[in-house]
């Protein structure tokens, strides 16, 4: 007979298979999960307290390393949430040109997603494909914005710099190709008997407790409930673009991977459609002295769509040079916690760092 | 013969190339510099031409690579982690945070210079620095161990108690186990 | 700001039934405020009655110049299409505030860092006492009058900076013995 002995295991800090610098607490029998903690805490950089230190703008650097993997939306909602309290326009162009950079945030992130929901099922081939093939979407972002990884590209008021010569028909040609090469990741990821086994069926989030538990993004629209920031409450200039919002019923893995492989295909036409709708004209109004600038008093709240789900930013002002209170809240800030604890228990020990990828759990978003 | 001092230098030549050629990395990622290592390993900047590889495991690694600020409750782990490695092992700190605190220089919760907890060989500048400036930094290490320069794991057993009480000056709850092979 | 019709209904319906003030900010934007002892059934009101399911965001600001927390629930209705704000302010002293955790599940991560974050109490808040911080000793590190400077400065070593006021370029050169780029000379801080 098997012993039914409970044992607890610390899955993490220090482990190849989780997706960042956490903890996971698992109080297991053979090899069921049955009790999940999430420890958090070894990112903790106390970027709250620190903003408060900062001025309106310096705060830029300390945002977009929120969330390392997709730094764009942090930078957007927050420069979204200071426009609304400083009463700031923003030149249609420039709305174009974040509308291109969120997308192509969107599309290096889901690389990095390819490769770790594959590399947490032991398919290393797609990571080395897909972590390769994203460098071409960095080189873009190079040329934009200076930057590989960490841009503060977007302002209050528009973004830092026009897009330069030839850097169109590049992104086209960029687009050409991953829409290309993502025939090739799809075909080493779901017709994989391995990755569909393991993928149907595994860490399911119930659709009539989804939006409770405060799910957002891709698992949401995985359990067939359309929601998305970009269409309920239009940004930018999404409502002038065309684009889907893909939905798959299930809430398992394979539906949350199925939904982000649309969403993969959505992105691109997204870009395309920008690219070929962006207005001549100014790419930013006047951003103001930042070391005199000061915001009106007042608090906002604003939200965007990223690749794990929305991302809201609290902003408040007591009419100083300096943010009184920016408080961000990511997907992760759930899906980590309260969902990844309660959708655990069941599972195998093998299947959780697959669970955490496929929910997008990103450590940083959750402590900051 | 081995006591024969020329001959010590060969075995020392022989020994340092082949170290050099095959740096096991500990695959834990500190910070958020964790982000640029999956690019620095797959096919467009390839580091395994360098005999640089991950490692699952500290017992099996040879390079502590520290991404980024270190919090004070990852300090903790790191320290364990550095412990448990075999000598001989290196320490990259990575990322300007890693040197002097960077832009967390007023944080309560990260450390701001790497060297007074654990003794560092490399460090790469930068935020966040570029997979070509890991891999120089890398090579920088390799130059080091064939100059049979980079004995930090000796410096910390010989200074562990200097060590011991910078770390235990952050580290409030010290629940560890002796550091003593 | 004539077409906020469904946001003027729903606040009217809010302020009518609770007795509260409030306005509408903007399109999807609407805000009440309340005494802390309301807050529960308003949302719970709104939750199962209004169709704000969804709890976007809870935060807490310290306005230490009038000594209140401020607590303030985002919620947001997926039908409607509209944030719901519910302020309320409490005491800096001994602060206490009601647990929403058995409202939504969510609510009780967001509890648990603001107990550790501003020293706020939520009674039969379940989990442990460190979220985030391990052996934190000092005054909870989010409240206004922690210095985070200072404590960084007294804690941890402080590398001293360069003594030369020299661009770091050069600095690099004489150290390494090469030469300034001529591009690098326009930087240069020695006119």
């Amino acid at each position: 007979m098997i012993r039914e002995k409970e044992t607890t295991l610390y899955l993490g800090p220090q482990h190849p298979g989780i997706t960042g610098n956490m903890m996971v607490k698992l109080k297991v029998q053979g090899d069921t999960v049955v009790k999940a903690a999430t420890h958090v805490g070894y990112l903790h950089r106390a970027f709250e307290k620190l903003i408060e230190r900062r001025n309106w703008l310096n705060a830029f650097t300390l945002l977009c390393r929120f969330c390392v993997p997709e730094p764009d939306p942090m930078e957007l909602t927050y420069a979204r949430a200071v426009e609304e309290l400083d009463n700031r326009e923003v030149p249609e162009r420039a709305k174009y040109i974040r509308v291109i950079v969120m997308e192509l945030a969107r599309l290096q992130s889901f690389m990095l997603w390819y490769a770790g929901q594959a590399g947490s099922a032991g398919l290393y081939t797609l990571g080395q494909w897909s972590v390769g093939d994203r460098n071409y979407i960095l080189d873009l972002f190079e040329e934009l914005t200076g930057g590989r990884i960490y841009h503060m590209f977007i302002w209050p008021g528009g973004v830092r710099r026009d897009i330069p010569e030839g850097w169109k028909d590049k992104v086209l040609k960029t687009m050409d190709y991953l829409e290309k090469r993502q025939d090739d990741y799809n075909q080493l990821m779901f017709d994989n008997t391995i990755f569909q086994k393991r993928a149907q069926g595994v860490g399911i989030v119930p659709k009539d407790k989804a939006i409770e538990w405060g799910v957002v993004g891709p698992p949401l629209r995985g359990v067939g409930i359309k929601s998305d920031v970009r269409i309920d409450e239009p940004y930018e200039v999404y409502d002038k673009l065309n684009f889907e919002v893909p939905t798959a019923e299930g809430g398992d893995i394979w539906a949350r991977a199925l939904v982000r492989k649309e969403e993969f295909r959505q992105s691109i036409s997204i870009i395309r459609q920008a690219l070929e709708k962006m207005p001549e004209g100014e790419y930013t109004n006047k951003v103001p002295n930042p070391m005199k600038w000061v915001v009106p008093e007042g608090q906002a709240w604003a939200k965007t769509e990223s690749v794990r789900g929305e991302i809201g930013f609290y902003v408040a002002s007591n009419g100083t040079n300096k943010p009184y209170r920016v408080h961000a809240k990511g997907a992760a800030y759930t899906h980590g916690v309260t969902v990844l604890e309660k959708i655990l228990p069941g599972q195998n020990i093998a299947d959780v760092s697959f669970i955490m990828n496929s929910l997008g759990v990103c450590p940083p978003e959750i402590e900051r | 013969m081995i006591n024969d001092k020329d001959s010590q230098k060969i075995v020392d030549f022989i020994q340092n190339f082949a170290r050099k050629q095959s740096l096991f990395v500990m695959a834990y990622g500190t910070g958020c510099g964790a982000i640029e290592i999956p690019a620095t390993m797959t096919s467009r900047y390839d580091a395994e031409r360098f005999g640089i590889r991950g490692a699952a495991t500290p017992r099996q690694a040879d390079v502590l690579l520290i991404t980024g600020y270190l919090a004070t409750k990852t300090l903790k782990r790191v320290i364990r982690v550095y412990e448990q490695m075999q000598e001989p092992k290196y320490v990259i700190g990575f990322g300007s945070c890693t040197i002097n605190g960077g832009m967390y220089f007023d944080s309560y919760n990260t450390i701001n210079a790497l060297e007074q907890y654990i003794p560092v060989d490399v460090y790469i500048n930068g935020c966040m620095p570029r997979p070509e400036s890991v891999i120089s930094g890398f090579v920088k290490l390799q130059e080091l161990i064939q100059q049979g320069k980079a004995d930090n794991g000796k410096k910390y057993r010989e200074n562990l108690e200097w060590y011991r009480a910078n770390q235990k000056k952050i580290i409030k709850n010290w629940k560890m186990p002796d550091y003593n092979w | 700001m004539t077409e906020l019709i469904k946001e003027q209904h729903l606040l009217d319906t809010i302020t009518n039934t609770f007795k509260l003030k409030g306005r509408v900010i903007r399109d999807r934007r609407v805000e009440v405020f309340a005494d802390k002892e309301l807050v529960s059934s308003i949302l719970l009101f709104a939750k199962n009655q209004q169709g704000f399911i969804h709890l976007a965001h809870m935060t807490c600001i310290d306005w230490i110049d009038e000594n209140k927390f401020e607590l303030i629930y985002t919620i947001w209705s997926p039908v409607e299409k509209i944030h719901l704000f519910v302020k309320t302010k409490i005491d800096r002293e001994n602060p206490e505030m009601e647990n929403i955790d058995s409202i939504w599940d969510q609510a009780n991560t967001y509890e648990r860092e603001m107990r550790e974050m501003f020293g706020i109490q939520f009674p039969g808040l379940i989990g442990e006492q460190d979220f985030v911080l391990e052996d934190w000793d000092e005054m909870p590190p989010m409240r206004k009058d922690f210095d985070t400077a200072k404590y960084a400065s007294e804690t941890y070593f402080q590398r001293p900076g360069r003594e030369d006021a020299k661009d770091v370029r050069e600095t690099i050169s004489e150290r390494s013995g090469t030469k300034v780029p001529d591009f690098a000379k326009k930087y240069s801080r020695e006119k």
